[in-house]
């Protein structure tokens, strides 16, 4: 029984990440893009090992749904080498999860991706993605500490 | 000790240095294989079949969740307009009774029409207000008066020209019929196909009395068919009435089998304009 807690402790952060991009929604989850909630605190804030791998591949999988062209893949491969060169921000130890590394994160993307194809809709829209990203992100966090414990 | 911290530096190093080549990789590769992305869609082509199937599994209760709230969703929908449509279609189908009345009566007022131009009389034609049947009397009320050129002692027929009665009462918009069931009447008839002559008589029911027949031999019989004489100079000859029943009645139509007849106008004179 013991084990088997711990089997699923080990894999709910990749069903975590699974569920949010497989429930892509008009509107409430475009492409999956929920999923860069886990991506991202499974890599910088609690990093669980090969999830890298896997984070990678749900990257490519919402460039691929949305039609970025590796937008998402090159921006997790550039903060990840940011913060594996680095030694001045600990994300493990910040405060709320990191989550303002979150939204750093999640608005470097979101800025990017409104400069370079700029109309007032695609703006407001991302404006919404990046605060229901960002809103979304503390109590997805806390589900995992509510599983560990 | 020493060693694992260098060798968990070196892997962070490794790791970022591979994330970081990846990075100028994956922008040259976008900009070299633009628009095809033939590696990138070809791994698409496999990674998110599985990624799909997996999440598929682990996410049916939200979806089936999410279905059911649609479902009931689109029945609530389905319900409302369906209260609609049926709105929709009593109104049409009231509609459509109202169109079926309008024709039938367009139909009855053509043949109406067709039946006034074949006749020989000058013809009014009314409609039945009161049926007063009371005891052995039979009178009736049409709506035409002494204003539509009617006149006490003409006689009202049906459309299928058969005799219903004559007029025994004139005002300026309405006049009283007796009807052939009442007993007060009492006509001169002939039976059609022969030169034999005789009386009609009512008594408040379906069948007249006939007898008194210039014929003293003769019997009637069922199906012979009665027909006015002019004898009296009154009624116009040739009105059909009605078919025997037998040797002394005569099947007449009353008036509360119809509600429309014609008045066949006449002149003081006795003789039909």
């Amino acid at each position: 029984m013991y084990e088997i807690i711990s089997i699923l402790k080990q894999i709910t952060p990749f069903l975590i990440t699974l569920f949010l991009w497989r429930l892509s929604m008009y509107f409430w989850n475009p492409a999956g893009i929920l999923c860069l909630i886990p991506v991202f605190y499974y890599t910088f804030v609690r990093p669980i090992k090969n999830f890298a791998i896997f984070s990678l591949i749900f990257c490519f999988l919402i460039d691929y749904r949305g039609d970025l062209a590796l937008f998402w893949t090159c921006l997790y491969c550039l903060f990840y080498a940011i913060n594996g060169f680095q030694k001045y921000i600990d994300f493990k130890n910040t405060n709320n999860n990191a989550i303002y590394m979150f939204m750093a994160f999640i608005g470097t993307g979101f800025f990017l991706l409104t400069i370079y194809g700029f109309s007032w809709i695609n703006l407001v829209n991302n404006l919404w993605l990046f605060l229901w990203l960002s809103i979304l992100y503390t109590p997805i966090t806390a589900l995992d500490n509510w599983v560990k414990s | 000790m020493i060693n694992d911290k260098m060798s968990y530096k070196l892997v962070r190093i490794i790791k970022s240095s591979l994330a970081a080549i990846a990075v100028p990789v994956f922008i040259i590769y976008i900009m070299v294989a633009k628009p095809d992305y033939t590696i990138m869609n070809s791994l698409a082509h496999v990674v998110l079949p599985v990624a799909h199937g997996v999440g598929s599994v682990i996410t049916w209760p939200i979806r089936a969740i999410g279905q059911s709230a649609n479902w009931i969703k689109e029945t609530s929908q389905l319900r409302s307009e369906n209260r609609e449509l049926r709105a929709k279609l009593d109104a049409a189908l009231a509609n459509k009774y109202n169109c079926d009345i309008a024709v039938l009566e367009n139909q009855r007022l053509e043949h109406e029409i067709n039946v006034k131009k074949a006749l020989p009389y000058s013809t009014v034609i009314a409609d039945i207000q009161f049926d007063d049947s009371v005891f052995h009397h039979n009178n009736f009320l049409i709506n035409r008066g002494k204003k539509d050129g009617l006149d006490k002692g003409m006689v009202v027929v049906s459309f299928d020209n058969r005799m219903v009665g004559t007029v025994t009462d004139c005002g300026s918009q309405f006049c009283r019929v007796r009807s052939l069931a009442d007993r007060d009447t009492n006509i001169a008839i002939r039976i059609s196909g022969s030169d034999i002559s005789g009386f009609l008589q009512g008594n408040g029911k379906s069948k007249a009395s006939v007898g008194f027949f210039n014929d003293t031999q003769f019997v009637g019989s069922k199906g012979l068919k009665v027909i006015t004489s002019n004898i009296s100079g009154i009624l116009p000859p040739g009105i059909y009435i009605g078919d025997m029943v037998d040797e002394k009645n005569v099947d007449i139509l009353r008036p509360n089998n119809i509600s429309r007849v014609m008045v066949l106008q006449y002149n003081d004179v006795g003789s039909y304009k």
